[in-house]
């Protein structure tokens, strides 16, 4: 394979994508653009510039992190600054192309900032965030186009695999090693330990698994990875492969992301007909294939022994550890099971050397932290930060801070499996053992924020409901604990919970965190338990007042008009209400009839927000006395 | 390897590397609970009831499937460990049913003896009603999930043991069971209701329906099962004197923990309803009860009577492959001593033979000389005319093992599609009758190819250019040739054979023909010959001198035999052309049936003597394997029945020439100073196979070629297990496989109902359009839930083996009633 020659013909394919002599236009299409409508303001642009004549190239990208503002555009016109628009409509598409390529309006009030610096406006990176971030996993995502292996060879993709054919394989495992670098997926083992033993366990053959089966609610940072750049990915896996002498590597997705799956796939097409996979890679005597395996939903497949399991052609459930895959991993052979960010961190350090690395970060948990920011915050999206940056930075900062004035409440990180932290623990850092001792875990890197609307034991609950439906069912302790503690909680969210449930519920958690099989069921508790620790007032108001100081849990809440702001001629809620819980009263004031109510809160959304009339009490019992619907009269 | 030291409740103890906490505490006498943990099966830590602690670290660990390591210390009783123990055992009970009291699992339970073990007291968890539908259609197996603690241990057995593949985990959370596919009936999907999981449940989850609400068995007997060829260690549980419970034996045996649908149903035989409770006599062409006193004289005066008038050689005697071991030696030697006459032969003859004349020629043994472990640690395995599934279920699980778990390649030669198709890596479906050819082309195939040592076959062998020069008129297809390579290349191969090969025309040369595969390769050790019934290998004897059982039809024909005993054998069902055998038997002048039930034989006899089940008498069997199974007394002779060693010797003393024996035990100890080594030591021989190609001759009356085959749910005539109520509620109709084409060609559709006929007789079935068998065949199992396929064959015997050819008959079908 002639290296040099591949990369300076990138490097002319790359010029013709990004020269200055012609207008670029780049349109995040990665899933959370597509959410959004990406494909549509894709297709309006281009049959926008066909109509108009207009000699401009469109690309597409993957996400760009600011999935808050998708659809994004970026528009590069020679003479001018590259702006990023945000929010964009078919309709903005089509005004973008008259005014902005056909005249030289750069359509300001859409731009979201510049790419690069200029008079006009300022840039997007002098936005607060980039203070704080440091994209090293996400280095490509949202600048090159995910199917074109030439944008990734040009900003030095491949050449990390390069090198490593002049190294030996202990050397590889000794950088990755000597790094610091621990396992992106939440459970933080030192990556470079894990290949050794797993080079060193002597199979009759070794594989190399990339774990994509990201199942947490609200994470997405795995899915942008793969849409994104999914050749840092797989240049991560080639040289985990030869590291631990492996031949077969599989990419385990969920069927859920048709993209990822399908940009992978290409990818590793890609790959092979380059020379990077396959037989003799890049002309040395290692060989190595990628398969992409589908995961069916089984959130428990992410837990690596289900997920062999699975591929294996078993119903995906874990086993007992020891033996670990390291040692008998798919069919009884050593197998390295990496998260995606691990592997696609990989090349960075083979290429800027292991201190590079090992100098970012903190002193037990090196490099970088990506976090898919959920919830009640501003900028929703993916970010990237130095491990030991506080919550409140990423929150705040990066993120943007809690939307329309409401007083943050909580930051769940870790999924499902991780713990709901206070404001009080915001001055945390983060890492993977700072956590830990807060009672939440690392995890993946979900971070779902909430806010004083979100009540805490329904936060648990819920958490609790998706844990319990996801378990596998082979222990008995995650199978028939996390069900008894769920009902718990379903009776304090309805009203009729007991104090003792507290007690009990705190038992049977930390029974459960000891006594599962897996670490499905050992963290399944964890919502549970730091709600208790740090929001242990929402229980005990739930039980003992039968109060929802959230006012969210049903059961527990009432709908009351204040008459003093009714406008009574409105009738707003009396229409949308479906039950026809409100009527007329007295001088036309509006009244909830309590018994037809259904707690809909159609009508609180229907109130105008002049008026502001209907409010939510908890406990139910609080509404004041109203006056009774009058009986119709019989004809 | 060095031993591995921990500290165990403050003991040091060492074990093996790769050995668990659990195996090391058993080891050394400590006690830990478990649910789910079973010697048989892969442990899984799913109860986790057997969690203890490393106080090293404070992990607790599940000690079934955690290793030892240097330097744990490891507690059983620690207060966390009672702790967690408690909450898992609450955690089950709360959403477990409160029905103990008639639970049929009783006392045997597992949960509740754990729980009463850790002492669980009030349960502070809220109860969850789990409505869960108590399954009853089938009549074997009663599913009550809202008993199940999940230990998985049904799931593994279908799995890891009888490899049937019925069950898998289903649903995930709370709502996670054990499930067939798609959640359906037991019936539908392809449980087998074998009752390996019935034995292993903790809890009343899984029950035998047969005995539901029976109560618990309050004590245990080991002994061997009566209900086909494999002599299955099997364990009756009691409560007085019935057998309530059948489990398979934990001391191993050839089953090694599983079962089979028989088996379990054995206990609906010994108690049915049918049983003869006293001997009857013939009175004015009526048979009338009668007492032992009087039925043992009638049928000693009808013998002396025949010998007084014909001389000895007009007595003959059949006896049964059911017998045991010493029963039939009884016999025999009444026979010649008492009666004086040479005529005696066996039912064993028309399952044994043909293997016996194969091998005693060429390696000289009795049947198959390895066990089924050697089967299962085959790497190469060829199956050849026998459907195990059915005929001898546990060495079908033995070789789905081979194949699933240990990467045994299995060859299947057989024209049907059986259920070792799917595991097959080479199905060969010769036509019928042509298997000599395909083995002799598979030898020529590796003597061609040198796929054997040379050199060592002739130094070690006799014969070998006598079999060289035989091969030339052998051709090998490519799927053969395939075969043979893989079989000479084996570190370990065997073949296991049936009637599908033996019931043809010259069924010993087909199987020395496949002997001779296995003296080329130097695979002799590999030899299986499946038996039909319990003691087919025991009970079979060379006559000497007198007459085969067959041959004695056509001598009552001839009146040259006039008076006969039988003893355990129904001749009408059991041999062909039932019509001609039932006439001949009338014949007699004196006929005496010893039989559990009024047979279709016993109806005709002079003397009836009512006889007792296995479970209610000593002796042995011999299996397929050569293992000697005893039989231990479970329950006394039911009411008014006497075990056939018991009715030989009264009548022995009633003929005036008693036998010097008073219990059983006096037998064996006889036939153990007569028998030395049953193996014959020296060179293997190979046996040239002058191999005829069968002709077709099918005609324009009989244009179709039927075959018998094997079937799960009865065995043999289907005399004895036909008596079992849930066996025949399973398998009332019978039905016959009709090869699609042909189908469509008659306008069969599937539950039509049609006739089968021959020369000799006919019957009806219930049309099953398959495309498992090939066209212009059509397959019913030998023994019918109404009869037996006998009806429809004439007596043509092996012209070496003097046995019945009843594999393959010629036959009309036509279409009586179209199904709705």
């Amino acid at each position: 394979m002639d290296f040099p020659k591949i990369k300076s013909e990138a490097v002319a394919d790359w010029e013709r994508f990004r020269n200055n002599q012609k207008t670029h236009i780049l349109v995040g299409t990665a899933t959370c653009g597509r959410a959004a409508g990406a494909i549509d303001v894709l297709d309006t642009l281009m049959q926008k510039i066909e109509q108009r004549g207009i000699d401009a190239e469109i690309a597409q990208v993957g996400c760009m992190g600011h999935c808050y503002a998708e659809p994004l555009v970026i528009i590069s016109k020679p003479g001018s600054p590259a702006i990023i628009y945000g929010y964009v409509t078919t309709g903005m598409a089509s005004v973008l192309v008259d005014n902005c390529l056909l005249k030289d309006d750069p359509c300001l009030e859409f731009a979201l900032g510049a790419l690069e610096e200029n008079e006009l406006i300022p840039t997007i990176y002098d936005m607060p965030r980039f203070e704080y971030e440091n994209r090293l996993i996400l280095r490509n995502c949202g600048d090159i186009d995910p199917q074109n292996i030439n944008h990734y060879i040009v900003n030095g993709g491949y050449a990390a695999l390069e090198s490593i054919f002049k190294m030996t394989q202990e050397d590889v495992i000794d950088q990755i090693k000597k790094s610091g670098l621990r396992g992106r997926g939440g459970g933080g083992f030192s990556t470079g330990q894990k290949w050794e033993i797993t080079k060193n366990a002597g199979g009759k053959s070794t594989y190399v698994i990339c774990n994509a089966d990201e199942g947490d609610p609200g994470a997405f940072m795995d899915r942008a990875v793969l849409e994104s750049d999914p050749h840092s990915v797989i240049e991560g896996m080639i040289i985990a492969a030869y590291a631990v002498g492996a031949a077969q590597g599989y990419v385990y997705v969920r069927a859920e992301y048709p993209l990822a799956v399908e940009t992978v796939q290409h990818a590793i097409d890609q790959a092979k007909d380059m020379g990077f996979l396959g037989q003799s890679i890049m002309g040395s005597k290692f060989n190595f294939e990628i398969e992409v395996f589908r995961g069916s939903g089984a959130f428990v497949c992410g837990e690596e022994t289900a997920l062999i399991a699975s591929i294996e052609g078993k119903r995906g459930m874990p086993h007992n550890r020891p033996p670990y895959p390291a040692t008998e991993g798919l069919f009884g052979m050593p197998t390295v099971v990496n998260n995606v960010k691990t592997f696609a961190t990989v090349p960075l350090i083979i290429e800027n050397g292991a201190d590079w690395f090992s100098a970012i970060g903190t002193e037990s948990s090196k490099g970088t932290a990506v976090f898919a920011l959920a919830g009640k915050v501003v900028n929703t999206g993916l970010v990237e930060v130095p491990m030991g940056t506080t919550l409140r930075n990423v929150i705040n900062d990066v993120g943007g801070g809690v939307p329309h004035h409401k007083k943050f409440k909580a930051v769940q990180i870790g999924g499902p499996s991780g713990g709901c932290l206070p404001e009080s623990a915001l001055d945390l850092p983060v890492d993977f053992d700072s956590l830990k001792e807060a009672g939440a875990i690392f995890g993946s890197g979900g971070m779902v924020v909430l806010d004083e609307d979100n009540c805490m034991v329904e936060a648990a609950r819920y958490f609790l409901d998706f844990t319990q439906k996801e378990s596998c069912g082979k222990c008995t302790m995650c199978r028939l604990g996390t069900k008894h503690m769920l009902d718990m909680l379903q009776e304090i969210v309805n009203g009729n919970g007991k104090m003792e449930y507290l007690e009990l519920l705190t038992d049977l958690a930390e029974d459960i965190e000891e006594g599962s099989l897996c670490a499905l069921g050992k963290t399944a508790p964890n919502p549970v338990l730091t709600t208790l620790r740090y929001f242990h007032d929402e229980y005990e108001a739930h039980i003992i007042e039968k109060r929802c100081p959230a006012l969210q849990c049903k059961n527990l809440i009432a709908y009351y008009i204040l008459p003093d702001k009714c406008e009574r001629s409105c009738d707003a809620c009396v229409g949308v209400c479906t039950a026809e819980a409100i009527f007329s009263g007295k001088k036309r004031i509006k009244v909830v009839d309590q018994d037809k109510c259904v707690k809909c809160d159609t009508c609180v959304a229907a109130c105008p927000p002049e008026y502001n009339a209907i409010i939510r009490m908890s406990p139910a019992s609080s509404v004041p006395e109203t006056e009774k619907r009058p009986e119709k009269a019989k004809k | 390897m060095q031993p591995i030291t921990i500290s165990l409740n403050g003991r040091e103890v060492s074990g093996k590397q790769g050995m668990t906490i659990l195996e090391l505490a058993r080891e050394m006498g400590v006690d830990i609970p478990t649910l789910c943990d079973d010697p048989n099966l892969t442990p899984i830590g799913a109860c986790r009831i057997c969690l203890v602690e490393n106080e090293q670290n404070g992990d607790l660990l599940a000690s079934c499937v955690t290793p030892i390591e240097t330097g744990m210390v490891i507690s059983t009783q620690s207060e966390r460990v009672i702790v967690h123990r408690k909450t898992i055992v609450k955690l089950m009970l709360a959403s477990h049913p409160d029905s103990c009291l008639v639970c049929n699992k009783g006392n045997t339970c597992t949960l509740r003896r754990v729980a009463t073990d850790v002492g669980v007291g009030m349960i502070e968890f809220e109860r969850i009603a789990d409505a869960v539908e108590i399954e009853q259609l089938n009549p074997f197996i009663e599913r009550d999930l809202s008993k199940c603690v999940l230990c998985a241990k049904c799931i593994r057995a279908d799995q890891e043991l009888v490899v049937v593949g019925a069950i898998d985990y289903f649903n995930r959370g709370f709502d996670a069971k054990p499930a067939t596919f798609g959640d359906v009936p037991l019936e539908q999907s392809e449980c087998t209701f074998c009752g390996t999981c019935v034995a292993m449940c903790p809890t009343g989850a899984i029950m035998d329906r047969g005995r539901s609400y029976h109560g618990t068995a309050s004590d245990e007997v080991e002994t061997t099962c009566a209900y086909c060829g494999c002599g299955c260690s099997i364990s009756l549980g009691l409560k007085g004197d019935r057998i309530i419970a059948i489990t398979p034996s934990k001391k191993g045996g050839p089953n090694n923990g599983t079962l089979c649908v028989r088996g379990t149903c054995a206990s609906d035989v010994i108690h049915s309803a049918d049983r003869l409770t006293q001997p009857m006599l013939r009175q004015e062409e009526e048979l009338a009860p009668a007492s032992w006193l009087d039925a043992i004289e009638a049928a000693a005066e009808g013998f002396k009577r025949v010998k007084g008038l014909h001389g000895p050689e007009a007595l003959a005697v059949i006896s049964s492959s059911t017998c045991t071991n010493e029963e039939n030696y009884l016999l025999q030697r009444f026979t010649r001593d008492v009666l004086g006459t040479n005529n005696i032969d066996s039912s064993a003859r028309l399952h044994n033979a043909v293997n016996r004349a194969a091998l005693a020629s060429t390696i000289g043994i009795m049947g198959a000389n390895s066990d089924l472990d050697g089967l299962e640690q085959s790497d190469v395995i060829i199956v050849v005319g026998a459907d195990p599934d059915a005929s001898a279920p546990i060495v079908s699980y033995a070789i789905k093992r081979a194949v699933k778990y240990c990467g045994a390649k299995l060859i299947l030669i057989d024209p049907r599609e059986t259920g070792l198709s799917t595991f097959a890596d080479i199905h060969i479906r010769p036509d019928y009758g042509t298997d000599a050819a395909l083995l002799g082309g598979m030898a020529k195939a590796i003597v061609d190819e040198g796929l054997l040592d040379e050199k060592t076959v002739v130094e070690k062998t006799n014969n070998y250019d006598g079999l060289k020069a035989s091969l030339s008129k052998y051709t090998a297809g490519s799927a053969a040739i395939e075969a043979a390579h893989l079989y000479a290349k084996a570190n370990s191969a065997s073949i296991v054979w049936g009637t599908g090969l033996t019931q043809h025309a010259g069924g010993a040369d087909s199987v020395r023909a496949l002997i001779n595969l296995a003296i080329l390769t130097n695979q002799t050790s590999g030899l299986y010959a499946l038996e039909k019934e319990c003691n087919d290998r025991g009970a079979f004897t060379e006559p000497l001198q007198g007459f085969s059982a067959l041959e004695m039809i056509e001598q009552i024909e001839k009146g040259a035999i006039k008076s006969m005993l039988i003893v355990g054998e129904n001749p009408i069902l059991a041999f062909p052309d039932s019509g001609r055998v039932e006439k001949a038997l009338s014949l007699l002048e004196c006929l005496v049936v010893s039989d559990m039930f009024l047979t279709e034989t016993a109806l005709i006899a002079d003397v009836v003597l009512s006889s007792s089940s296995f479970a209610e008498k000593e002796g042995t069997y011999t299996n397929f394997e050569g293992r000697v199974g005893k039989l231990n007394t479970a329950i006394d002779p039911i009411a008014g029945s006497l075990p056939d060693w018991n009715i030989i010797l009264k009548l022995a003393e009633a003929m005036g020439s008693p036998m010097p024996f008073d219990d059983i035990n006096q037998v064996s100890d006889e036939i153990t100073a007569l028998v030395g080594n049953e193996s014959k030591s020296g060179p293997a021989s190979f046996a040239p196979v002058d191999y005829v190609a069968p002709s077709d001759d099918t005609n324009k009356e009989y244009p179709f070629k039927l075959l018998t085959v094997s079937d799960l749910y009865s065995l043999g005539s289907g005399t004895s297990i036909s008596h079992s109520y849930r066996l025949n509620k399973y398998t009332s109709e019978v039905y016959v496989e009709i090869a699609e084409e042909d189908a469509s060609k008659l306008d069969i559709k599937d539950g039509d109902q049609v006739k089968i006929a021959t020369p000799v007789g006919e019957l009806t079935a219930i049309a099953k359009v398959s495309d498992s068998i090939p066209t212009g065949t059509i397959a019913i199992p030998q023994t019918l839930p109404t009869g037996s396929a006998n009806v429809l064959f004439d007596i043509t015997l092996d012209n070496e083996t003097k046995t019945s050819l009843a594999k393959t008959c010629n036959v009309s079908l036509e279409k009586v009633v179209s199904n709705g």
